[in-house]
């Protein structure tokens, strides 16, 4: 298998070194006391020094990166205080920008595993769904999660029962601020961290969403 | 006492009874929770995972509008206490982002209004004898497994409690209200969060193993201060009972319902007919 190296990953990542991750001992602790330690590919403490060694294809080809749970254990028992949540949001930031695929050629990254693409579709929905209604509108979430990700069936017998006991609601919220939200959307979009660069390939599909 | 209060999103949908249990509670102790007009979504889980900006901003137009109530701002629950308070913190630490921030909302906000979750005002703001003064009937030594999860737990910036691998604020406030808490190993483990949908079976697996321990140490019930933790232990019991073929049966309660209850409060006012695993046998030993 051939492994690309970017030497200027971590400066990407962590351009002022805020997350501590050159502190990183190798102890161990994060990845014993992980939430997801048995379903995860690379564990917090293999998933920092492949950010030290620059091993971009595979930390964003991985399942590692979308299968945290943010629970933030690692970052609390760690003896160095190296971030490792902050890390991987900002992974997730840089797969979901695709500026960081050019090591694939023209094909792009092999598509994620389907686990992977069931949370990548969630989090777009949800946030589709924060800027239309300006606050989550559950019962229409559910409905365009589970026609984009084709898992239609699955808690379908719950429904009634949570629609009687009020705990999801038919009609979306009406909340005035809505026109607010889609605005902060509007004026954020490309803006984040890491920055967008324009010329890279696959940036340019994207940006138009 | 004046907050600005920050129901979120769950509050209006499946966790609209921890919304009720806790206007309830405020009502019966004197505290105004005053509801910021127009609030909208903190960004919770997908913003943070996305995009930094996005995820500061969402939480910043909320927090400038309540820094024109000149209150605390208050929220019951967890993840949008955590998205507000990691907010305040970014946009003090980095003026770049305070001014990025600033172009995305309109307004300049430079994270001066504390963010505080309901639990902090009461055991924090509260003397413990005006909680005891309102309280007009006991837990009887109900048992209850108090639970925390991850959110107002982690990271230490952001944690509202002394000890992150051994908290004791809830167990205090129940304690008070005359509940025997009991210690058990797992009140800050992950409940598996907003995997609820997209990875089901992690989920179950999670919250299976919580709920097994709690049963293990005798608890009679859980307590919780967080309405996706409520949702996974409440909604998927049923689930994780057929998946292993072991009946747990264990009501899991929002802490205010508890407190509501023990300050007179009726059952319907705090919406303890909505959750999911029956409590009935607990209310009933408790209603002797």
């Amino acid at each position: 298998m051939i492994c690309r190296i970017d030497p200027t990953l971590l400066a990407k990542l962590d351009p002022e070194g805020k997350l501590n991750l050159a502190a990183c001992l190798q102890c161990g602790r994060c990845s014993s006391g992980c939430t997801m330690r048995t379903e995860t590919d690379i564990l917090p403490h293999q998933m920092n020094r492949m950010v030290m060694l620059g091993l971009t294809d595979r930390l964003l080809e991985n399942n590692a990166i979308w299968t945290c749970a943010s629970c933030h254990t690692c970052v609390s028992r760690c003896p160095m205080n190296v971030d490792t949540p902050a890390l991987i949001d900002k992974l997730r930031a840089m797969a979901q920008a695709g500026t960081e695929t050019g090591h694939y050629g023209r094909g792009g990254p092999p598509s994620p595993p389907a686990d992977v693409k069931r949370i990548r579709v969630f989090n777009e929905v949800m946030l589709g769904n924060m800027r239309r209604f300006g606050r989550i509108y559950e019962f229409g979430m559910m409905g365009i999660y589970k026609l984009r990700s084709r898992d239609f069936f699955s808690d379908l017998m719950k429904f009634p029962r949570m629609l009687r006991k009020g705990k999801m609601k038919l009609r979306p919220p009406m909340a005035k601020g809505r026109g607010a939200a889609a605005k902060i959307f509007d004026r954020t979009r490309g803006r984040g961290t890491p920055r967008r660069d324009e010329n890279a390939p696959h940036s340019q599909g994207r940006s138009s969403r | 006492m004046k907050y600005a209060f920050f129901p979120g999103c769950s509050m209006e949908s499946t966790a609209e009874d921890f919304k009720m249990s806790t206007l309830a509670v405020a009502k019966a102790l004197g505290i105004a929770l005053e509801e910021i007009p127009d609030w909208t979504c903190c960004g919770s889980t997908p913003a943070h995972a996305t995009d930094a900006l996005l995820a500061a901003s969402l939480p910043a137009r909320n927090l400038a509008i309540a820094k024109s109530m000149g209150a605390d701002v208050v929220t019951c629950c967890a993840a949008c206490y955590s998205r507000l308070a990691a907010a305040n913190l970014v946009i003090k630490e980095d003026v770049g982002l305070r001014a990025d921030v600033a172009d995305a909302i309109g307004s300049d906000y430079g994270g001066e209004v504390r963010v505080r979750h309901f639990l902090q005002v009461l055991s924090e703001d509260l003397r413990a004898s005006e909680i005891k003064d309102a309280l007009v009937r006991g837990l009887d030594g109900l048992r209850v497994a108090c639970y925390y999860g991850c959110l107002l737990t982690r990271p230490k910036e952001l944690s509202i409690l002394e000890d992150p691998e051994d908290p004791q604020l809830m167990e205090g406030l129940l304690a008070a209200a005359g509940a025997a808490p009991i210690e058990w190993p797992f009140k800050t483990e992950c409940c598996g969060a907003s995997f609820s949908i997209t990875r089901t079976e992690t989920v179950k697996r999670l919250s299976g193993e919580i709920l097994k321990m709690a049963k293990d140490s005798g608890a009679e019930c859980i307590a919780v201060a967080c309405p996706l933790c409520q949702t996974n232990l409440d909604l998927r019991q049923s689930d994780i009972e057929n998946a292993t073929g072991e009946k747990i049966g264990l009501p899991v309660f929002y802490f205010t319902q508890l407190l509501g209850r023990a300050m007179g409060i009726s059952d319907r006012e705090l919406g303890i007919d909505r959750l999911m695993t029956d409590p009935a046998k607990v209310l009933a030993r408790l209603d002797r």
